[in-house]
């Protein structure tokens, strides 16, 4: 059974289809990519997999669940506890130290534990600035401790969106080769991105266009790693 | 770390860290707060200074003998059933006919001390009398004999003769005009001494006419006294200067209906300041509301920390208020009844209930519509 399966999904507002019969399968410890330009219904597809948003039609099974049919609260539990969210605009509480956005997503779901946020930090290179607010971070800085926000509570998929549409190329290699670990570690990892270069790093990329799936590839010499042509 | 202890610590965070938005809130609680419990104060401290100022215009209440005369054993008797705080003065009076250049006027003795305390509204030319031998002169007394301060005069006292061939001894007593009386009423036409003169001039002692009491007390509790004081000391019959008593009782209602409508407007009118405040906070963090649903919070979780952020800042604003609120109190009354307002403690964990409480339902509205953010459209910039 696969970790996710998408059935004949579709999202419809009015007269548009943000998604129009789109059926997807990532299994698990799988590392895909799904690409396409504006208005391709990328969002959406995020946005419903990541339990935010439910499909007008069709089937979204997580772990054997319809998460389609569920209530907005079991989908804030199921998103709590199986999904770890990066965005393109890192998205830190400002106020809140490092350690505290990390410990923030471990409040949410369990208990707060402070040592255990350290090492998330530290396996993002992080441990010296856990101290340190958001607005004392550079972008590529508050996007690790995002990865490790996402990843503190061990979810069954890390779900990114546009993660290094902010970054330098620098920080754009650290964060790839932090999801190659992640990878390497056997977490499935579904990124959203505009990037051909970092798509092309996942075992598969998915094209979408006009809400529709377009195309697929595999990447036969997958290697996790990041080569910059720029 | 528990749950607890990081709840704590965001919305300390949140209020430490945040301090120049938070800072317009915490000012809008802790104005509603120092208006608040300022005004309560002035509200439960309005009798006690209305009733000073009223004590002003004279005594409240008298102690007349049931029979003739009364002596000041009773006076004392009828004193001790009313509680001495209440007591500013109880000044005795008798009143003897004598004469003065031949002409006949009445002369009155008291206790100067008490006099002042009970009749401060009295205007003295002069002094009064500080010694034996002096006296204080009516105006009219003071016209009509052509006196003024410093002149002496002798007075005489002759014994109303009870009709026996026994022989009747004048007493006669020079007296200094200490000070001439202007009140614009009858007081002027008497000539006022020490009792002990008056006692010597007559060879009369213990004996008093009437004694007019000044009591810092409410109608209801003066009408308990009198009452107490007719059940129990035969010889004296109490009543109130229904002049004085019913006046003060009916402004003293009137200016704590006001002051209590005060308070309510500005209840209200800090129930929407901190409620718009909030409103504008949450505006400003819906991001941050998005991005803690995305990463599971509940729409209970949601509640819980803005309710706790906004009860602490009413906390902290009813604690900043109690303080401020005193200093207003304070202040008013210094420059409105000319004298210090006593501290109510408890009207300090009320300040501080009151602010939780109306930042509480205040925040409600605001938190609901914080509550129904949707984390994906949020997180999206829309």
């Amino acid at each position: 059974m696969s970790l996710l399966e998408l059935k004949n999904i579709y999202k419809i507002y009015g007269d548009l289809h943000a998604l129009d019969d789109v059926n997807l399968k990532v299994e698990k410890g799988e590392w895909l990519s799904i690409m396409g330009p504006s208005g391709s219904g990328k969002s959406t597809m995020m946005n419903i997999i990541g339990c935010m948003d439910k499909p007008s039609k069709g089937e979204v099974l997580l772990d054997g669940v319809d998460i389609a049919k569920e209530n907005a609260k079991n989908l804030t539990m199921i998103r709590r506890d199986k999904i770890g969210l990066i965005f393109q605009q890192f998205h830190l509480v400002s106020y809140l130290t490092a350690i505290e956005n990390v410990m923030l997503a471990q409040y949410y779901h369990s208990v707060p534990d402070e040592k255990e946020a350290l090492e998330a930090l530290d396996r993002v290179g992080l441990a010296d600035r856990a101290k340190h607010l958001p607005s004392q971070l550079s972008g590529g800085e508050q996007q690790r401790v995002c990865v490790a926000r996402a990843l503190i509570n061990y979810p069954e998929i890390i779900l990114a969106d546009e993660p290094t549409g902010n970054l330098d190329d620098a920080n754009e290699k650290i964060v790839v080769d932090l999801f190659h670990k992640l990878h390497n570690e056997g977490t499935t990892l579904i990124v959203v991105t505009h990037d051909p270069e970092v798509a092309e790093v996942a075992q598969r990329t998915v094209y979408l266009r006009n809400g529709k799936l377009h195309k697929e590839t595999i990447n036969e010499h997958f290697t996790g790693e990041i080569k910059f042509d720029k | 770390m528990n749950k607890r202890k990081m709840f704590f610590r965001m919305i300390t965070a949140s209020l430490l860290r945040r301090r120049s938005r938070m800072i317009v809130a915490l000012l809008s609680i802790a104005i509603g707060a120092t208006i608040l419990s300022g005004l309560v104060t002035i509200y439960y401290d309005v009798p006690r200074q209305m009733g000073a100022q009223f004590r002003n215009y004279g005594a409240n209440m008298l102690f007349t003998p049931t029979d003739g005369s009364f002596t000041t054993a009773d006076i004392e008797s009828g004193k001790a059933l009313i509680d001495k705080a209440d007591i500013i003065g109880v000044t005795p009076y008798r009143y003897e006919s004598v004469r003065m250049r031949e002409q006949p006027v009445m002369a009155a003795g008291t206790e100067f001390e008490q006099a002042k305390l009970t009749s401060p509204y009295w205007s003295v030319e002069g002094g009064y009398p500080s010694s034996g031998g002096q006296i204080l002169l009516g105006a009219t007394l003071s016209e009509q004999f052509r006196l003024n301060v410093g002149d002496s005069v002798e007075i005489n006292y002759t014994p109303e003769s009870d009709g026996t061939e026994e022989t009747v001894l004048d007493s006669t007593k020079e007296f200094t005009v200490s000070g001439i009386l202007e009140t614009g009423g009858p007081e002027e036409d008497y000539v006022y001494m020490n009792l002990s003169d008056l006692e010597e001039l007559t060879d009369i002692t213990g004996k008093i006419d009437l004694a007019e009491l000044s009591v810092s007390a409410k109608s209801d509790k003066l009408k308990t006294y009198a009452e107490k004081i007719n059940a129990g000391i035969p010889t004296v019959r109490s009543s109130l200067v229904k002049r004085v008593t019913e006046s003060e009782t009916t402004v003293l209602t009137k200016l704590q209906a006001l002051v209590l409508l005060v308070t309510v407007v500005v209840l209200a009118l800090t129930m929407i300041c901190v409620a718009t405040t909030m409103t504008a906070v949450v505006a400003e963090r819906r991001r941050e509301i998005g991005l803690r649903k995305a990463i599971g919070a509940s729409n209970g979780s949601i509640i819980k920390e803005f309710m706790g952020e906004g009860m602490l800042l009413g906390a902290v604003g009813g604690i900043i208020g109690s303080v401020l609120g005193y200093i207003f109190a304070q202040q008013v009354s210094i420059n409105v009844f000319s004298s210090s307002i006593s501290f109510m403690p408890l009207l300090v964990p009320i300040t501080i209930l009151v602010s939780v409480a109306v930042t509480g339902i205040s925040c409600l509205l605001p938190i609901r519509s914080a509550a129904s953010i949707e984390p994906a459209l949020v997180l999206k910039g829309e």
